[in-house]
């Protein structure tokens, strides 16, 4: 059994646009191990500030590991700082994944909200050439928004939104619900981002009566399912997020 | 080197433990070989009936620990035992089984209920829960300290642990009542009552609005209260609270502490239990400390 929990040196951290950064880890290991829909648990540095450590999802696996993230806090601004060569304590990969398209999808559509775009590059990966790709991206302002280049490599048709209008469609990403042609035996949803947006994926989705997997967040302190602190209510009653999910499917969640 | 240590007549070959409800799932980050090093394993707590916890967020970070009101979320006695006993049991690590029940009545069934299932080191009595909404905690009333502590130690096959809550005016006062009606040893602590405030929303950042502090936040507050409970009781100590390096844990021993476990530490280091104890081993090397009790309740009080 390989160790869950390991330093890694850190490859590359950069600033991929004003909002978001890229951080490439030298982890093979977690790349052996790593599906869509997984993240990592990260120690930010080895001192009681902060105390917990910060989840992120994976969002590419292949040579390296490599997520992006938004600085926000004081976890998220000290990670950004980090320099190439250090080495970073991370614990996974963790948690539930996504599931695949089941039979008779032939359209993917993921709908993202600002850096919950993360795990959908990684979905996209596995999901290439094998579904019709789309993907709705709603972003506060221009500077949440990236070149989204992995995304058209994998052949995937790329539609945005800004709440500003700075770029693509002025407004929320449900904007852009009216330029897809959703089908209900054959489009399959995959959504992360903000809880309301989420929610507006949801009502979307049943509307149309389309099946589908929401990846959800919550504040995690042991990412395991140990503390039992990261739970949301489902339909299905209380559920982790770190173990039963973060993906789940879409129907279950209540926002 | 001896770290063998006692409780009651269980002998477990190390002092080193981990703390109720912080410690699952270890399947996945460890060998079976290093869970086998742990002196003891303590499941979070199991309650007679299934409870499904508190409404959620349940948790958040706090200058060097964190808050919790989880609702002591368990599958229940009967599930416990037959979906989840086993394969604690197969790591072949002692076992120290934390129970709570709502009355005197229900503590009676599950010590029944536990006595059955065999193959337990110590049954832990959670007397200290302070998140299921009860104006005042068993361990926060003498009498029912007393109460329970009985009910429990005339029927149980095993050693009896009261875990005290510190939400108390003097812990050591209610450690002797658990000592004089029988508990073969006394835990503390459990969870200070804490809460934190969101003022963007004014609402307590918790869904349970109040919840229980731990981590190393507490870690002075806990070993004062351990070193002033050895002075008290001469039952057994298992010592408790924000414990992340060997180095707490000694702190605790030479205070006094028979056993420590490690809490919150988990969620942040899933191998401090086990550095905890290789730390315990290097310092009684250097220290020339060759047995354990040598160094408990060391504290030099100049
Ligand atoms: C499964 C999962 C995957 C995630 N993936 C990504 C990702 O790929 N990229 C990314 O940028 N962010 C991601 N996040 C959110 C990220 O973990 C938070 O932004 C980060 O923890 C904030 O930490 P901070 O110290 O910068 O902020 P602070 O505001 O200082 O954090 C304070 C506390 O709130 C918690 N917290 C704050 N925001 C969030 C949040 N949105 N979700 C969960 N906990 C939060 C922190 O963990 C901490 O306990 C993910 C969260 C989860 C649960
Ligand atoms: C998330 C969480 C869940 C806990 N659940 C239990 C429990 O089920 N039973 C119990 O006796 N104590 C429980 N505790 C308390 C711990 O066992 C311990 O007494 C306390 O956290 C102090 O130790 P620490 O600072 O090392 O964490 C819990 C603590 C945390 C943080
Ligand atoms: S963070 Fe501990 S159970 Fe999810």
């Amino acid at each position: 059994m390989e160790k869950l929990q390991d330093v890694y040196r850190i490859i590359s951290n950069e600033k991929i646009c004003p909002k978001f950064f890229r951080l490439c880890l030298d982890a093979p290991s977690i790349v052996n191990k790593a599906l869509p829909g997984q993240f990592i648990h990260i120690r930010i540095q080895e001192s009681l500030q902060p105390f917990f450590r910060r989840p992120f999802s994976i969002s590419r696996a292949q040579k390296h590991i490599e997520i992006l993230y938004e600085p926000v806090g004081t976890g998220t601004h000290l990670l950004s700082r980090k320099k190439k060569g250090e080495m970073l304590d991370v614990l996974g990969p963790v948690g539930t994944p996504f599931s695949l398209p089941p039979k008779g999808i032939r359209q993917v559509v993921m709908i993202a909200g600002g850096i919950g775009v993360a795990p959908l590059l990684f979905l996209s990966d596995i999901l290439k050439r094998k579904y019709e790709l789309v993907l709705l991206y709603g972003g506060r302002t221009k500077g949440h928004v990236y070149d989204m280049k992995e995304f058209k490599q994998n052949g995937c048709k790329v539609l945005i939104s800004t709440d500003d209008g700075s770029v693509g469609v002025k407004g929320r990403v449900s904007k852009l619900f009216t330029k897809i042609r959703p089908d209900s035996q054959t489009t399959f949803i995959y959504t992360c981002g903000p809880r309301p947006m989420m929610a507006s994926v949801q009502s979307f989705a049943r509307g149309h009566k389309l099946r589908g997997q929401g990846s959800c967040e919550e504040v995690m302190a042991c990412a395991l399912g140990a503390c039992l602190g990261c739970s949301i209510e489902t339909r299905n009653g209380f559920k982790t997020v770190c173990h039963d999910g973060p993906a789940f499917d879409l129907n279950d969640l209540i926002f | 080197m001896n770290i063998a240590v006692k409780i009651g007549a269980v002998k477990f070959a190390n002092p080193v433990t981990v703390a109720s409800g912080t410690f699952g799932h270890s399947e996945k980050y460890y060998h079976l070989q290093e869970v086998k090093k742990l002196g003891a394993i303590v499941p979070k707590t199991v309650t007679l009936h299934a409870q499904t916890g508190n409404p959620p967020p349940r948790i958040a970070e706090t200058p060097s620990g964190m808050l919790n009101a989880i609702g002591i979320e368990n599958p229940g006695a009967d599930v416990f035992i037959k979906t989840k006993l086993p394969a604690l049991k197969k790591t072949g690590v002692p076992l120290i089984v934390s129970i709570l029940g709502h009355n005197d009545e229900e503590f009676k069934i599950l010590t029944e209920k536990f006595n059955a299932a065999g193959d337990i080191s110590a049954l832990e009595l959670n007397l200290s829960c302070p998140n299921l909404g009860k104006k005042i905690l068993a361990a926060q009333d003498p009498q029912a300290i007393e109460r329970i502590v009985k009910t429990v130690k005339k029927i149980s096959r095993y050693p009896v642990i009261a875990k005290l809550s510190p939400n108390v005016t003097d812990i050591a006062a209610m450690a002797k009542v658990a000592e004089d009606a029988g508990a073969d040893a006394v835990s503390l602590v459990n969870t200070f009552a804490a809460m934190a405030i969101d003022t963007k929303t004014r609402r307590s950042v918790l869904g349970n609005v109040t919840g229980g502090l731990s981590g190393p936040a507490i870690r002075p507050i806990a070993l004062y209260m351990v070193c002033k409970t050895a002075q008290t009781v001469k039952i057994p100590i298992v010592a408790i609270g924000g414990i992340m390096t060997a180095d707490d844990a000694l702190q605790y021993i030479i205070a006094g502490a028979t056993m420590v476990a490690v809490g919150t530490a988990n969620y942040i280091n899933p191998r401090a239990p086990l550095e905890v104890l290789a730390g315990i081993k290097d310092y009684m090397r250097k220290h020339k400390i060759n047995d354990i009790a040598q160094l408990r309740g060391s504290l030099d009080h100049g």
